[in-house]
């Protein structure tokens, strides 16, 4: 097993390529979580993203010569074909669908287990889906901005070269989407004060 | 002494945000810093941004653990196992392309090596069969057991006053001769053929004398067409 680890991955495509399971195990259980992720965060919803990750890999098996090893990694490859699918989900359906499969899916998002009182879990809950509705409603080109840059946590540059784009825009894309985010969720965060204001 | 230069609130709108990442460049974080540090709405946005960005990381903490369904590494290995069996037969029809032509070569040779060693026998154990063609006629004479089996018909013939035998030591003897030397055998020969070259087999026995003769079927033809 260590072996099959320490094996170059156009090596394991190869043999993956051939019918060897266990090499083809090896490179999708190192690439599905991040793909699935970024997918997951653009799409916002699990049955999407599930439906990218699985045709990217199934487009590596029937069309392994599509991967070529001098122009880069395996793993950008695989990023930069799941970003074109998932662009194309995006520009399949309607944004305002997304955003009710997301309220639908809503199961996809697991609570971590830390050690708060039920009513700070509730407000941190609160809060965190908040946050995550404030991503999904940015235009999609901010939202990768957002979601490659500070999710993914890559560097202006690494995003760029995902995105095929340069780096000057990727700053600009990020300055948007947080400027969008911010504006969002200040109005949600004065949102209960002005309801509670009117009250009085 | 590095001289920074002042940052306006526009420019840390833009670039401001970028302070705390660890890709951002030095310089521009200083003056970012230096902005906010006397610009109550600049740090403002700043406390916000870093408590979005608070948020962000408690969602990306929250979704880092999410993979891919286990569902879709069955697929996958589906698929994988689909298209390996698939390849299979191809490799098999591949192989059974070389495989019969080899198969039906063989089968060839094994076919006349067997078709030549019943040749090699059939001459070996000749004087049986012509034993067989006397014991089958135990009343006739030997002359005209060879009268009646003419040595044209391309079977050996016995000598008339040779026994037959089931010695495995005979030879045979070819050769090209006129057939009416065939007389001195005691083989009866037409006149007018007497002329004619034949070649004949003649079955030697451990004696070194003749038991038998045999004529070449194409002699036989020539002879006839002659």
């Amino acid at each position: 097993m260590m072996k099959i680890l320490d094996e170059k991955e156009p090596a394991l495509l190869k043999r993956a390529v051939r019918g060897d399971e266990q090499a083809f195990l090896t490179l999708y259980q190192k690439h599905q979580g991040p793909l699935y992720r970024y997918a997951l965060r653009m799409t916002g919803s699990p049955w999407a993203a599930e439906e990218v990750v699985q045709e990217v890999f199934l487009l590596l098996i029937r069309e392994p010569q599509k991967f070529q090893p001098d122009r880069g990694e395996l793993g950008a490859f695989l990023f930069g074909v799941t970003r074109n699918r998932v662009m194309k989900h995006l520009e399949r359906l309607p944004r305002e669908d997304s955003l009710d499969e997301i309220n639908d899916n809503g199961t996809a998002w697991r609570e971590p287990q830390d050690p708060l009182t039920p009513i700070m879990i509730a407000e941190k809950s609160e809060r965190i889906e908040q946050v995550r509705e404030a991503v999904f409603e940015l235009p999609a080109e901010f939202r990768e901005a957002v979601v490659l840059c500070e999710l993914e946590e890559m560097s202006y540059e690494e995003a760029a070269r995902t995105c095929g784009c340069p780096v000057g825009t990727i700053r600009s894309r990020l300055h948007r989407g947080r400027a969008l985010l911010l504006a969002k969720l200040e109005l949600l965060r004065d949102a209960p004060r002005r309801a509670s204001a009117g009250a009085r | 002494m590095k001289v920074v230069a002042m940052m306006k609130c526009e420019e840390f709108e833009l670039l401001g945000l970028d302070m705390d990442r660890a890709d951002a460049q030095p310089e521009e974080a200083a003056a970012a810093a230096e902005h906010a540090a006397s610009c109550p709405r600049c740090i403002a946005l700043l406390e916000s941004w870093r408590e979005l960005k608070q948020d962000l990381r408690v969602l990306q903490e929250v979704t880092r653990l999410e993979s891919a369904p286990a569902r879709i590494e069955m697929r996958l290995r589906q698929e994988l196992r689909t298209r390996r069996e698939a390849r299979v037969p191809r490799r098999t029809v591949r192989l059974v392309s070389w495989a019969l032509p080899a198969a039906a070569a063989l089968a060839a040779a094994i076919g006349w090596i067997h078709w030549h060693n019943q040749v090699s026998t059939q001459v070996n154990t000749a004087p049986p069969q012509i034993a067989a063609v006397t014991q089958s006629h135990p009343d006739l004479s030997a002359e005209s057991v060879l009268l009646a089996a003419d040595y044209d018909t391309g079977d050996f013939t016995q000598l008339p006053g040779s026994m037959p035998t089931a010695s495995s030591e005979e030879a045979i003897l070819q050769a090209r001769v006129q057939r009416g030397a065939l007389m001195q055998f005691g083989l009866p020969v037409a006149p007018e053929q007497a002329a004619d070259w034949v070649d004949v087999d003649f079955l030697v026995g451990e004696d070194g004398q003749p038991l038998a003769v045999r004529l070449h079927q194409d002699s036989q033809s020539e002879a006839v067409t002659q």
